[in-house]
């Protein structure tokens, strides 16, 4: 069994037992008292899913060859056909996200000249809502308005100090398109992200948010993608 | 002062109102008044202390530019009363006041003033002995608001923003550029330091109504879909790359531009006379916000003292607010003939030109002018005017602010015909506009906002380049040469945040403090509150006359960030202190750990047990180790994976060893170098198979080892790939007696002293989950290091917790870990070695091969080896009383010199003694030498050099097979 770096901030809220499900082999809870709303404002920790990166110059042939949808340039990401993304985060260096089949295989590759798998355990968070850009203006130097203009593009950054990685979606709630930011730091600072942003989360009205409200997120069509829910 | 009937486009809302407290008496006010209006339409007139003679003042530019008027409100010091807006229940105190502001017993100082010259405080408090006593006393006297060190933190956020073009100021100019510019397409930010937009254009029309084009301007900027108008918050600062922190009342937000558009206009500025501090005394443009935009009136009866047009168009907007003009005092010859004046004339004001003001009189108000003939600094006592006033109201001449044009490098020069200091050249991407830019004139500032805004529009591509015809230049000069004013008596003051007088100024040129700078810090000109904001072109007007030289020749002070206060709380921000936490970290606390900082990780420092002290708890910890088993995560060490062909021979490149020989599944010791052969890290290198090594680095190494392998591999271009694995995989070090036995009950692979020896490398699962095994013993016994990926590590923490119970295990920290690890005379790169330290004085030349091609320091290396050596690393005893006293870092002396210091020392529960690591001159290192140690309060402690290791010396206790061989 897995554990997400949050699991200990989590039991605080959601007391073990039969609020907590498993997904993709990882305790997370269904829901929290005082739940956010996804629509307006709310974060939640996703980090079930399982990754992998891989780096060297033969990184991006070797993707290829596993039939990958490789980003052509740098800085950009598409979903993966079957859930899950991949993301082009150098020129010779990438990340892998999906319900765990591409993850294992990259993670447990064998060593090949030119290619080098990374083995993350990344925190992975999802900030959700149409008030979703004002918490990341309090923690993060980057316009993602701007960002968000650009089909396909991601953001390797610092957030309240912590380097992450943020791509930016939409999904939708009801009829309406809503924001929604995938985040990975590295999970020994997972702690310390979760707690800054669920502050100030929470300072704005919203809060965290389990695995069933993420589940009500349909999927945006322009990102082809199922982002955070149970896969 | 009173509240006039009911002025076209004021602030206030007159239907209800707010009461609050002033020295604890109460007082009403309405919403949309400052502090400052409500004090002053209750008739206050004395609102304030100066900060050195305690004089009694009140408003001078009613518009957050001096720092006349300050108050305290509960725990928050420092309030601006002129720009705050009242709210009521307010309970509200003057700073700088011992008493009340009537009965201020610093008011004394004013008559000692000739006592306290410029530069007393650096002639008087010299001496080192009596500095102290002086401080407390100067502190007494003087200062601004209260600190409350116990007020309750205020954790304000702060927040960054992003536009296509910022202006500043939201003026008739600002608000013109704005529009250009988001009619070309531009997302635009206007900042404005007031309530309301709308700048000086609202109240500056001589007694007339704004006109259409203005309020059609403000309607139209308003209701524009891409201008955001943020009133109430300053611009308080440039940076590099168009970012500027924007201060309101609530946050800084740090706003990154594509372009900036200054239209920030120009400060008014005094005109220095006797007594023109005294209350009633104050700027023209002060004088006309607190009619227009409070319905405040500032006097009954004024003298004006004008040296421009905005003189005349201040004196007509009295008469039409019901004020008796007294006389217009016009420093210039003759005054222009324009419309202002005929009407002025007409009104039947007396006009006297070719005068200034000599005197105000008055004790707590102003209550009455001396006037006398004035030419180019000469003025005629003997044929004086008397004129009775309750106020006077200086339009002199302006100051561009330009704080944020110099900071953002532009070029300035010197404008004769205008008066001012203008821009010369502008970087890129910043575009001036209004006053600011030497444009007066309402008309002439929206055409030159309009110019601006659409030269910034271009700039961004929005539109196509053309020439645009820039607004011509002023005719008119809007600021007297020489508002300056010598009076044998004094108190004429240029500066009123400082009390600093025009005979300062004099004395520090004779003194030779005669560059701006200089006289700057000598003086103390600009330094106070408002930043010289109405001090520093006076000040620069009197030392340009003083040298003899113009006004260009002595340039202008540095302007830095910030140029307006900016609260601590809000620079604090929420304070965010990016914290590691090992997946174990809830693990730790919920066994009762201690925590402690090591680097930015938090680490146990030791599991405090009920009943036990700390030092009790410490050893109880390493005893367990030493006897049956421990724990301890070590997953804050840095953990990084090298692959590749040329992985072995990148290794023999930073690390002294030898590393390209090593046999897969084995691991070895590796110290890390600097360019001059200095210490940086050390760890364990273990390789994995042919072409793939994992190594840890010590935890505050891990971040800028990899950084630095980086680069290197980046230079070198060698075959490898370098992944940083640190924070996803989570380190277990289980180490003791028991501790194989105890291992080998949760994993199938052998564990036997064949299958896996000392120093040997493995991957197998432990509890299930697939971990990457050393068998290292840093702690000095048997011991396995234990890699798994970080969401897996509480899983595999808890399996051997739960299985260790009947191995003995028990949980140790950092502190345990250190204890062991002296006991074995491992060093710590950073406590037991410093920035100089080399490998061989740290004793581990054993592990540095110079046989090599080459390594990083290597070079440096043999260049010191061939110097005699300063110092070496030896372990020691300590030996008689004051042993418990001795800590890292003591020194050692010999013959009254420093020969040394402490690295490390503890007490060993195990050897049960003193022992030590110290950096010793060489001179000391022999075995057996004794030496002293000066422990704290100056106690000498005896000790003695001995060998190292003090515990286990042959290393058989992590190879207990071997051990029973030799015992057998």
């Amino acid at each position: 069994m897995r554990a997400s770096a949050l699991h200990d901030l989590h039991l605080a809220r959601v007391p073990d037992g039969a609020g907590w499900i498993a997904a993709a082999g990882m305790p997370m809870p269904a829901a929290f008292p005082n739940e956010g709303d996804p629509a307006t404002l709310a974060l939640a920790d996703a980090s079930h899913w399982q990754r992998a990166g891989v780096k060297g110059p033969g990184a991006a042939a070797f993707l290829e060859a596993l039939g990958l949808p490789v980003p052509a340039q740098p800085n950009r990401w598409t979903p993966l056909p079957r859930g899950g993304l991949i993301a082009r985060l150098g020129l010779t260096e990438f990340f892998i996200e999906d319900a765990g089949a591409i993850a294992r295989l990259i993670a447990n590759a064998p060593a090949t000249i030119g290619v080098y798998p990374v083995p993350r355990a990344d925190t992975a968070l999802v900030l959700t809502g149409r008030d979703a850009n004002e918490v990341l203006l309090q923690t993060c130097n980057i316009n993602f308005k701007a960002l968000e203009r650009m089909a396909g593009q991601l953001a390797l950054t610092s957030m309240a100090g912590v380097g992450v990685l943020i791509i930016p979606q939409h999904a939708k709630s009801g009829a309406d398109d809503i924001p929604l930011y995938r985040i990975w730091c590295d999970p020994s600072y997972g702690p310390y992200l979760y707690r800054t942003l669920l502050g100030i989360v929470e300072e704005l009205g919203g809060g965290p948010v389990g695995m069933t409200g993420l589940d009500h997120l349909a999927p945006s069509p322009s990102d082809n993608i199922q982002p955070t829910g149970n896969p | 002062m009173s509240r006039l009937p009911p002025v076209s486009g004021e602030w206030i809302q007159r239907d209800r109102t707010l009461a609050f407290t002033f020295e604890g008496r109460r007082y009403a006010g309405f919403p949309g008044d400052t502090i400052t209006s409500a004090l002053l339409a209750s008739g206050i007139d004395v609102l304030g202390r100066s900060f050195k003679y305690h004089r009694p003042r009140s408003v001078l530019s009613f518009a957050n530019h001096d720092a006349n008027i300050i108050v305290q409100r509960g725990t928050t010091p420092n309030v601006r009363a002129d720009i705050t807006p009242l709210t009521d229940g307010m309970a509200l105190t003057p700073v700088n006041v011992h008493g009340s502001l009537a009965r201020d017993k610093g008011r004394l100082l004013d008559h000692l003033s000739r006592f306290l010259p410029v530069g007393f405080y650096y002639k008087a408090f010299h001496t080192k002995q009596l500095f102290p006593k002086w401080e407390s006393l100067i502190r007494f006297i003087g200062g601004l608001g209260i600190i409350d060190i116990k007020a309750e933190r205020l954790t304000t956020a702060k927040r960054y923003d992003f536009c296509d073009v910022l202006v500043v100021g939201a003026g008739a100019s600002g608000l013109s550029a704005a529009l250009a510019a988001a009619e070309a397409g531009a997302s635009v930010v206007v900042v404005d330091e007031n309530a309301q937009a709308g700048g000086s254009a609202a109240y500056g029309l001589a007694g007339q109504p704004a006109g259409d084009a203005w309020q059609s301007l403000r309607a139209r900027a308003a209701a524009h879909a891409s201008i955001q108008i943020r009133t109430a918050t300053t611009a308080a600062g440039y940076y590099a790359d168009h970012w500027i922190p924007l201060v309101d009342d609530e946050r800084i937000t740090k706003l990154r531009a594509r372009a900036v558009i200054i239209s920030t206009g120009a400060y008014e500025q005094p005109a220095v006379f006797r007594n023109n501090d005294l209350p009633g005394v104050m700027l023209g443009s002060a004088a006309r916000r607190l009619i227009h935009r409070y319905a405040v009136k500032p006097f009954n009866r004024v003298v004006v003292l004008a040296a421009n047009e905005d003189g005349y168009r201040a004196a007509l907007d009295f008469l039409a607010h019901g004020i008796e003009v007294a006389a217009l005092v016009d420093l210039r010859a003759t005054a222009l003939p324009t419309e202002n004046t005929r009407k002025l004339a007409a009104c039947g004001i007396p006009i006297h030109t070719g005068h200034c003001i000599h005197e105000a009189n008055g004790l707590d108000r102003v209550s009455s002018i001396v006037a006398v003939p004035f030419d180019d600094g000469y003025t005629d006592p003997g044929r004086a005017i008397h004129i009775d006033c309750d106020g006077v109201a200086m339009s002199v001449g302006w100051a561009p602010a330009a704080a944020l044009l110099y900071q953002a490098g532009a070029g300035m020069r010197f404008d004769e015909a205008v008066g001012q200091f203008v821009p010369d050249h502008l970087p890129s991407g910043i575009f001036a506009a209004g006053r600011v830019n030497g444009i007066h004139g309402i008309d002439r500032k929206m055409a030159d906002g309009a110019h601006a805004g659409l030269a910034a529009a271009m700039h961004l591509g929005l539109v196509p380049r053309r020439n645009l015809p820039a607004v011509p230049p002023e005719t008119t000069c809007h600021s007297h040469p020489w508002p300056v004013f010598a009076h044998p008596q004094g108190k004429n003051f240029v500066d009123f945040d400082e009390d600093l007088q025009l005979k300062d100024f004099e004395n520090a040129v004779q003194e030779g403090f005669d560059n701006i700078e200089l006289m700057k810090r000598y003086t103390t000109a600009g330094m106070g509150p408002s930043q010289g904001k109405h001090s520093s072109m006076n000040a620069v007007r009197i030392l340009a006359r003083l040298r003899g030289e113009p006004i260009d020749a002595i340039g202008t002070t540095t302007s830095r960030p910030f140029f307006h206060p900016v609260p601590l709380s809000h620079l604090a921000g929420r304070g965010f202190v990016a914290e590691r936490e090992t997946p174990l970290h809830g693990r730790h606390v919920a066994a009762g750990a201690v925590l402690m900082p090591a680097g930015n990780w938090q680490r146990p420092e030791y599991y405090a047990i009920r009943g036990r002290t700390r030092e009790q708890a410490i050893c109880g910890e390493a005893l367990a180790v030493r006897k049956g088993a421990g724990l301890i995560d070590v997953g804050t060490l840095g953990k990084i994976e090298i692959s590749g062909p040329d992985a072995g021979a990148f290794l023999e490149r930073i690390y002294t060893g030898r590393f390209a020989n090593m046999r897969p599944g084995t691991t070895r010791y590796g110290v890390m170098l600097d360019e001059a052969a200095v210490i940086v890290d050390d760890g364990v290198v273990a390789r994995l198979d042919e072409g793939r090594y994992y190594f840890t680095t010590t935890t505050s190494g891990s971040a800028t080892v990899y950084r630095e392998l980086g680069r290197l591999n980046t230079l070198w271009r060698m075959n490898c790939g370098i992944v940083n694995v640190t924070g996803h995989k989570a380190a277990l070090n289980l180490a003791g007696p028991n501790s194989r036995k105890l291992l080998q009950s949760l994993t199938h692979s052998d564990l036997s002293e064949a299958a896996f020896p000392y120093l040997a490398a493995r991957e197998f699962e432990v509890a299930g989950i697939a971990a990457r095994v050393l068998r290292i013993g840093f702690v000095g016994e048997l011991g396995y290091e234990i890699h798994v990926p970080a969401d897996q590590g509480a899983v595999l923490w808890d399996a051997l917790m739960t299985i260790g119970k009947s191995f003995g295990l028990r949980p140790f920290g950092v502190e345990a870990q250190r204890l062991l690890r002296l006991e074995k005379g491992h060093i710590i790169v950073s406590q037991d070695t410093d920035g100089l330290t080399t490998p061989d004085e740290a004793a581990v030349s054993w592990a540095v091969k110079m046989d090599k091609p080459f390594f990083v320091g290597q070079r440096s290396l043999a260049i010191i080896r061939k110097q005699p050596r300063r110092q070496q690393l030896a372990g020691f005893e300590l030996e008689g009383p004051g042993a418990e006293g001795v800590r890292e870092c003591h020194l050692i002396i010999t013959d009254g010199i420093i020969a040394g210091r402490v690295t490390s020392v503890a007490w060993s529960p195990t050897l049960n003694k003193y022992i030590g690591l110290a950096m010793l001159a060489t001179s000391l290192t022999a075995q057996g030498t004794p030496f002293w140690i000066r422990a704290s309060g100056g106690r000498m402690v005896a000790a003695r050099v001995v060998p190292t290791p003090f515990y286990d010396a042959g290393g058989l206790r992590q190879k207990p097979v071997q051990a029973m061989a030799e015992a057998a």
